[in-house]
C-alpha cells in the first residue's frame, strides 16, 4: 500500500473512532501537539496511558474483591482514571468511570462490580483501536523514512 | 535503490494531508505567541493528565515544572521557587488538592491558580474557589481555557 492511502487509512480509521465515540475531540488536540520536535508523542502517549490505565484497573478489581471494600481508596482511582481518559480523549471509558463514580458515591459494592466489567470491556476496546492506530502510524513512519 | 519522485498525483494528495493537518493544528491549538517567558507549575497525581498539561504548556512556549502530590506542591513553593500558573487538581495523593491550595495561598502567594478537576459539580466549583484557585476548569485543560488566561499573564 502507497504512503498516501495509508495515511487516508489512518485518517479513516481515527474518524471512526470519533463516529463510535470511542474518542472525542480531546484526541485531536493530541494528535496536533505532535510535530517534528515530538515525533513520536501520540505513541508515547498511547503507552503512558495503557500503563496507567491498566495498573488503576487492577487496583480497583482488587479493592472489590475485599469484602469490606475501602470507597475513599476507590474513588481517588476512579478519579484518576477518569482524569486520563478525559485528558486522553478516551470518550466511552471516561462515561464508563461515570457509571463507577456514581455507585462507589452510593457505596454499592454490586454496582461497583458491574460498572467495572463495563470499564474493562471499554478499555479492551479502546486498547485494542490504539493498538491498530499505531501500527498504521508506524508504517506510515517508516515508508516515509525508506522514501527519504 | 534511488528514491523515486512521487508522481504529481501522489504529491498533491501528501500536500493536501500535511496542509490539512497543518491547518487543523492551527485550528485547534488557537496560536499565540508569548512576548515573556512564563513559567507554571502543574500538580496532578495521575501521569497521563500531568504530561498532557505540561506538553500543552510548553506548547505556548512556557516553562513548566509538575509533580504529582500536594505536599511536594506546598514544599517547592515554599522553598521560594516562584511561578507565573499554578495549574492544580482537585484529588492529590499526600495532601489533597484543597488543602495545598489553602497551604500555598496562606503563605502569600498570589499567583494565577488554576483548579483543573475531573469533578465538575457546582459545590465542587464552590469548595475548590473557596479553597483559593481563581479558576475552576473541568478537565481536559484545553486551549479555549488556556489562551485568554496565557494573555492575560503575559500582559497582551
Amino acid at each position: 500500500m502507497d504512503l498516501a492511502a495509508l495515511k487516508t487509512q489512518l485518517k479513516n480509521f481515527v474518524q471512526s473512532m470519533f463516529e463510535e465515540g470511542v474518542l472525542d475531540n480531546q484526541f485531536s488536540q493530541i494528535q496536533a501537539l505532535q510535530d517534528s520536535t515530538n515525533p513520536n508523542f501520540v505513541e508515547e502517549v498511547i503507552t503512558l496511558f495503557c500503563n496507567d490505565a491498566e495498573r488503576i484497573i487492577n487496583e480497583i478489581n482488587r479493592n472489590l474483591g475485599y469484602q469490606n471494600v475501602d470507597f475513599s481508596n476507590l474513588d481517588s482511582y476512579v478519579h484518576q482514571l477518569k482524569g486520563s481518559s478525559s485528558s486522553i480523549g478516551a470518550n466511552r471509558l471516561k462515561l464508563a468511570c461515570a457509571n463507577l463514580r456514581q455507585a462507589s458515591d452510593e457505596r454499592n459494592k454490586e454496582g461497583c462490580l458491574q460498572a467495572l466489567q463495563l470499564i474493562t470491556c471499554e478499555y479492551c476496546l479502546l486498547r485494542r483501536k490504539f493498538q491498530a492506530l499505531l501500527h498504521l502510524e508506524r508504517s506510515i513512519v517508516e515508508l516515509e523514512t525508506n522514501q527519504k | 535503490m534511488a528514491p523515486t519522485l512521487p508522481s504529481s498525483d501522489q504529491a498533491s494528495d501528501q500536500d493536501n494531508w500535511d496542509n490539512g493537518r497543518l491547518a487543523r493544528k492551527r485550528q485547534l491549538l488557537i496560536e499565540i505567541v508569548l512576548r515573556n517567558r512564563l513559567t507554571a507549575l502543574v500538580v496532578d497525581g495521575d501521569t497521563t493528565c500531568r504530561v498532557l498539561e505540561q506538553l500543552l504548556l510548553r506548547s505556548y512556549g512556557v516553562q513548566t515544572q509538575g509533580v504529582d502530590n500536594g505536599r511536594d506542591a506546598v514544599a517547592l513553593i515554599a522553598s521560594g521557587v516562584k511561578f507565573d500558573l499554578i495549574i492544580i487538581d482537585m484529588i492529590l495523593p499526600v495532601l489533597n488538592g484543597l488543602e495545598a491550595t489553602r497551604q500555598i495561598r496562606d503563605m502569600g502567594v498570589h499567583c494565577k491558580m488554576l483548579g483543573v478537576t475531573i469533578c465538575s459539580g457546582e459545590s465542587e466549583r464552590q469548595v475548590f474557589l473557596a479553597a483559593g484557585v481563581d479558576v475552576f476548569i473541568e478537565k481536559p485543560l484545553d486551549p479555549e481555557h488556556l489562551v485568554p488566561i496565557l494573555r492575560e499573564l503575559d500582559g497582551q
